[in-house]
């Protein structure tokens, strides 16, 4: 994983190494010819010089008439010579090679201009030489200076390219950043990015175009939790009032008084129903704060405080062992409470007498683990699996609750980030872990 | 004590009014926001039932107004709307209470007089139940000057049914008041028959509590004299 910036800076730095590599690999072959090129010329150039010296004075001032008759000139370094002998030379030459000469007892290697020129019926041949090492030498250092600018160049350039892209790509984290903080749409800013370029302003808008969509999704969702709550609840309502002013009767028919206490058992039912659903699809929808730091000890303790009579009641001893003051924040302590509630409360039911349930807290690799165990009837696998869907939880013996408190318990969980994972095994009781993440801790 | 039921539906409003009426509460109804803006503005009520799914008008609206003109009323908040935000912002507005409908006649009444105490400081006369005194203002139970030791939600109990004297309480009634609407889901009548059998244990422990009564298949009532 690497940034985009990092990314952008490397390759740009890679493609300048290859490229100056291969600019120095061929440097030495194209400074030889230029090198040769410029030196042939300067050959050449002589070779024309002395030429018009002899047209002009004569081959006689170069060519004494003693016995070896020779002319040759050299600079002081041995860098040049020009020479011009007698040769009986049948054919015509005009070349240039490269030889070695012994000057001195030194051996040279020069760029040789052999040309050979008739004057007067005698052949002489012309000799102009340039060092090689002198040639040589011009090259090394024009490699020297170019190896210099080039590492100022790459290394000038990688640091402008870092900050250029650090400047263009800060959109990217202004956009980022946004989204991370947010915990719900309607939370976004809506400030569009300040960017001269094209893309982020496009990744921009598209990202607010998104989140208003989900917020209006979200909104419309709260609205018809609240529209289907008001349609379902009111004439429960009006029922429900109606059958207790009759209740009030002075001297009622015990067989009236008695159907309408059971009217008015089957109305909390389905009160109670569809207050769970409405329930899950608030969660859902995310419509309940999370705002509470809660100490998970302690809400435990409440759980198990309010259970406690029940569990006595029904001879099942219930233990909490929690020695953490862990606390979790950005929570809702009501929901919380419920979710452990529906859980330690499913496990009463289910444990019979004389046996037990466990309660236990802890930090557990880099997370908080609450435990529920008990030792009650167990679960097969197939009840297992629907066990969080609803309507299909294990069936209450009294009929009473719904069979959704372990749907509205998963859906708190899902809300808070919680994992929850359950085994069970018929006749082995059932163990229930919730993961609590850690950046809490 | 004045009440203004505000509640568009109008079967539910009188059943409320029918109720209160029987308690000697003076009762006033409106089934508009704007009826019910009016009558706020010329009578004098103690409380104001108010429900926030108004045709005409945002429920709210009614609070600020009458915050407004400085008007002293108790606002009971009464809704089927079931937004989690309504009672934040109901009570941030200044409402007493929030009930969520549908609620039991029973529970509206305990909360009109719950407000009323903390309102008119009214002190709560201690209450004689066989050979008990019930100390409302100190939440005590006691029994020849001795202390009767119950847990908080059995004296809530007990309490519930007090208020609600000679009337049977159903158990989804007593469990809906101590409970509230957190814990729905999770009604069981066994609960609050543990809880009665607690209360009865620690109370014959001292003395017979024949006021106590198990209403068989409905619930429990509790018999006073007066």
């Amino acid at each position: 994983m690497m940034k985009l910036q990092t990314k952008l800076a490397l390759f740009n730095l890679l493609s300048k190494l290859v490229f100056s590599a291969l600019f120095l690999g061929f440097l030495p072959l194209i400074i030889e010819r230029i090198n040769t090129h410029q030196t042939d010329n300067e050959l050449i150039n002589k070779r024309e010089e002395v030429i018009d010296l002899i047209s002009e004075v004569g081959i006689e001032p170069f060519i004494t008439s003693g016995t070896d008759g020779d002319f040759g000139s050299y600079n002081i370094l041995k860098e040049e010579f020009i020479s011009l002998e007698r040769s009986d030379l049948a054919e015509d030459w005009n070349f240039i090679e490269v030889t070695q000469r012994l000057i001195d007892d030194e051996a040279i290697v020069y760029r040789v201009l052999h040309y050979s020129l008739k004057i007067d019926g005698q052949t002489y041949l012309l000799e102009i030489g340039k060092s090689l090492s002198s040639i040589t030498y011009a090259a090394r250092n024009i490699r020297r200076v170019i190896l210099i600018f080039l590492s100022i160049f790459i290394a000038t350039t990688l640091l402008s390219d870092l900050f250029y892209t650090a400047r263009i790509l800060r959109p990217l984290r202004i956009i980022t950043g946004r989204l991370k903080e947010t915990s719900s749409p309607s939370f976004v800013n809506a400030e569009p990015v300040i960017t001269s370029t094209e893309d982020f302003i496009q990744l921009d808008r598209t990202l607010r175009e998104m989140m208003r969509k989900i917020e209006d999704l979200f909104r419309k969702e709260k609205e018809i939790t609240v529209n289907i709550s008001h349609e379902l609840m009111t004439p429960v309502s009006v029922l429900r009032s109606k059958l207790e002013n009759m209740l009030l009767q002075e001297n009622i028919d015990p067989y009236l008084e008695a159907g309408i206490e059971e009217s008015l058992r089957t109305l909390h039912r389905l009160k109670t129903l569809v207050n769970s659903l409405l329930m899950i699809a608030r969660i859902e929808s995310r419509q309940y704060l999370r705002e509470e730091t809660v100490n998970l000890g302690l809400l435990l303790n409440e759980v198990v405080e309010e259970l406690a009579p029940i569990a006595e009641d029904a001879g099942v001893s219930i233990t909490l062992d929690c020695n953490s003051k862990f606390s979790f924040s950005k929570a809702n302590r009501s929901l919380l409470f419920s979710m452990f509630y529906n859980v330690v409360n499913n496990a009463v039911k289910n444990t019979p007498e004389s046996g037990r349930i466990e309660i236990g807290g802890e930090e557990s690799e880099g997370r908080f683990k609450v435990s529920v165990c008990d030792t009650g009837s167990g679960m097969s696998k197939e009840q297992l699996d629907k066990l969080f869907s609803r309507f299909s939880t294990r069936l209450d013996p009294q009929g009473d609750s719904t069979g959704i408190g372990l749907a509205i318990t998963k859906s708190i969980a899902d809300f808070h980030d919680v994992a929850v994972r359950v085994l069970s095994e018929p006749g082995n009781g059932t163990q229930f872990f919730f993961f609590f993440p850690v950046n809490s801790l | 004590m004045n009440v203004l039921i505000v509640e568009d539906e109008k079967s539910l409003a009188n059943e409320i009014a029918a109720w209160l009426k029987k308690e000697s509460f003076l009762c006033d109804v409106a089934y508009t926001g704007r009826d019910a803006s009016e009558k706020i503005a010329v009578n004098l009520y103690d409380f104001v039932l108010l429900d926030l799914g108004l045709p005409d008008y945002d429920g709210l609206d009614l609070i600020r107004e009458a915050r407004k003109s400085s008007i002293d009323v108790s606002f009971i908040i009464i809704t089927a709307r079931g937004a989690v935000e309504d009672r934040v912002k109901g009570l941030d507005l200044g409402a007493d209470d929030y009930l969520p409908k549908p609620f039991a006649l029973a529970e509206l009444q305990s909360r009109i007089m719950a407000v009323a105490r903390r309102k008119f400081q009214i002190t709560s006369p201690d209450i004689t139940l066989g050979e008990f005194i019930m100390e409302i203002q100190a939440r005590r139970l006691k029994h020849n000057g001795r202390e009767v030791e119950i847990t908080r939600k059995e004296f809530d109990l007990l309490h519930y049914l007090v208020i609600n004297h000679n009337k049977v309480l159903a158990r989804h009634q007593l469990y809906e008041h101590i409970w509230g609407n957190t814990l729905d889901d999770q009604y069981d009548s066994n609960f609050i028959d543990v809880h009665i059998k607690n209360l009865r244990k620690k109370l014959n422990a001292h003395a017979p509590s024949p006021w106590l009564e198990t209403v068989r298949g409905v619930g429990y009532r509790v018999t006073t004299d007066r």
